[in-house]
């Protein structure tokens, strides 16, 4: 009987080259969507610049108080100038990595979209990515290209000991881009658990400043503390980008830290598709 | 006879009724920030946790130097810990600040506002409050009672006085500075604002003015006046002469800031059509 069989329907693929140009439109998307908020990144230029002065100024002082009281030229490793430029980089750094993929994604989680986005031909983790880097192309243009465009001649900040340090350091920066995204997925899939996460998210602010090395390099915090980091992630977002510029690794030192950063990178990406695949299903919508 | 409901109260009959309709806010609030309990208590250990980062980094520095351009410990400790009492009143009633663009402008719910017979502004900052602030007054006071014991300063009623004079002054500074920022998202919509860039400067403010060269020192002062929200009211108490007489001009700058926020936040109310979602 005919009737009976059936139709063996081909399961519908997107080639390759469309996946491509799929993303590729979020990418461009994000991009013109910060474009329309431009302001906030002529403020952010000047705070920035305040941020970086602040530092320049505190920093000049506890050198200066170091060396009086105990004749030393460094802390922590670094020199003052060393300790400046690492100021000005992580900021610079920071600038272009930046996002709130978390509170976009708890905000679909918490006013129930997110159901939306279960029914379209894409997954949310890619296209949070994607957008992620159209953010930071469009940042790296509009925000992290002006401040470099004060900050450098202003604050005096040396160039890396080796001009192609320069360009392992935007390698490193864009694995950053990828790990610090990836966190923050992570952190907005806690919605789906918690609700409401404002408290999360506050901690996340703070705790991710100061273990990333934004705040203060590890090396002036005592042994334990750096141990402790030294097996976290947090430091690829930040700290290793920035010791990278100011040649404190080199050779092995500089491959292995790009090695273990793309390890970190995939091995996050990969637990953020795991768990949101597990979250995903106990998706409540509150309200309606 | 009258209508209850339009009968004129005069001045201070409408304040009273305003501010017991905003103690039922309160206790809504309380009972809706309990209902997500987690977070709440989230909330709280990340105030903690972000103060205790702060005192992380002093400690570090310290670690590195007797003192800071003549500055002690005990006195960064001071300043710092005073700089959390403003902070924490600010951050009591600030949330909505924070997320106003987003919440009221874009989403349209300001709508709602001007529909209430209620003062706009009182709403907006009365609608949700961050409990956990207390936490951070709470800290403040223990690191000045610490610190000053250190400094040997004695807390009699003139320095009590003094301190909730000042802390109030400075948390005018703060709210000024945010409310004036916040009001920018009547012309220029923009989910974040500009605050977030802003809240950052903050962290300057905890540190003696002097260490700072002067474009600073003046940025501080007169153009984002966060030097008066810590400095200059907490050298009142840990005596240096210099700069004592500089924190009687606290509830002047406080005044002048708020005042001046308030001034173009009700143009910026005159200002707002809807988003007409």
């Amino acid at each position: 009987m005919r009737s009976g069989e059936a139709v063996a329907l081909r399961p519908w693929r997107r080639t390759a080259l469309a996946t491509v140009g799929l993303y590729g439109h979020f990418i461009r998307l994000a991009f013109l969507k910060f474009l329309a908020y431009r302001l906030r990144y002529y403020t952010g230029v000047i705070s920035y610049t305040i941020f970086v002065a602040g530092h320049y100024y505190l920093y000049g002082a506890l050198f200066a108080s170091r060396m009086s009281e105990t004749g030393l030229e460094k802390i922590g490793g670094l020199t003052l100038q060393e300790m400046i430029t690492y100021v000005a980089v992580s900021w610079i750094g920071r600038s272009f990595y930046f996002n709130n993929i978390h509170r976009d994604l708890s905000r679909m989680i918490e006013d129930g979209s997110i159901s939306l986005q279960l029914i379209k031909p894409y997954h949310v983790q890619n296209v949070m990515m994607f957008e992620a880097v159209g953010e930071a192309g469009f940042r790296l243009i509009m925000f992290s290209l002006p401040i470099m465009v004060v900050v450098v001649p202003v604050f005096g900040i040396q160039a890396p000991p080796d001009p192609l340090l320069l360009l392992w350091t935007f390698v490193s920066f864009c694995l950053a881009l990828v790990i610090y995204s990836q966190f923050n997925f992570l952190i907005g899939l806690l919605a789906f658990y918690l609700k409401n996460i404002q408290g999360v998210m506050r901690a996340k602010m703070v705790a991710f400043d100061f273990l990333t090395g934004v705040i203060l390099p590890f090396s002036f915090f005592p042994e334990w503390f750096q141990t402790v980091v030294s097996w976290l992630p947090f430091q690829y977002i930040s700290y290793v980008p920035v010791t990278i510029y100011l040649g404190k690794r080199s050779g092995d030192a500089l491959a292995e830290a790009l090695v273990l950063q793309l390890a970190w990178a995939v091995g996050l990406w990969l637990t953020a598709r795991w768990l949101y695949a597990f979250s995903v299903r106990r998706v409540t919508v509150q309200g309606g | 006879m009258s209508d209850a409901s339009t009968r004129d109260r005069g001045f201070f009959g409408e304040t009273i009724r305003q501010g017991r309709i905003f103690v039922w806010y309160f206790a809504q609030f309380v009972k809706m920030r309990l209902a997500y309990r987690t977070d709440f208590v989230i909330d709280a250990l990340a105030v903690m946790f972000s103060a205790l980062v702060q005192l992380a980094v002093l400690l570090t520095l310290f670690n590195k130097v007797e003192a800071l351009k003549g500055w002690s410990f005990e006195q960064v400790l001071f300043i710092y810990g005073f700089s959390l009492v403003p902070l924490g009143l600010f951050n009591l009633c600030a949330v909505n600040l924070y997320r106003f663009a987003d919440a009221f402008i874009i989403e349209g719910r300001f709508d709602r506002v001007l529909l209430r017979p209620l003062n706009t502004l009182a709403q907006v900052l009365l609608e949700s409050f961050n409990i956990s602030a207390f936490n951070e007054m709470g800290l403040g006071l223990a690191l000045m009672i610490y610190a000053g014991r250190k400094l040997s300063l004695s807390w009699g009623i003139e320095e009590i006085l003094a301190l909730m004079v000042l802390a109030i002054s400075s948390s005018l500074v703060y709210s000024g500075v945010f409310l004036a920022i916040t009001s920018v998202s009547f012309w220029q919509e923009d989910r974040m604002g500009l605050a977030p860039p802003v809240y950052n400067v903050i962290r300057f403010s905890r540190y003696p003015i002097t260490i700072f060269g002067a474009p600073v020192r003046f940025f501080l002062t007169f153009v984002l006046p966060f030097a008066w929200v810590a400095f200059y009211p907490a050298t009142w108490f840990i005596g240096s002469p210099e700069f004592a007489r500089w924190a009687y001009f606290t509830p002047l700058v406080g005044g002048i800031v708020f005042g001046g926020a308030v001034l173009i936040w009700s143009r910026g109310v005159r200002n707002y059509s809807s988003t007409g979602s």
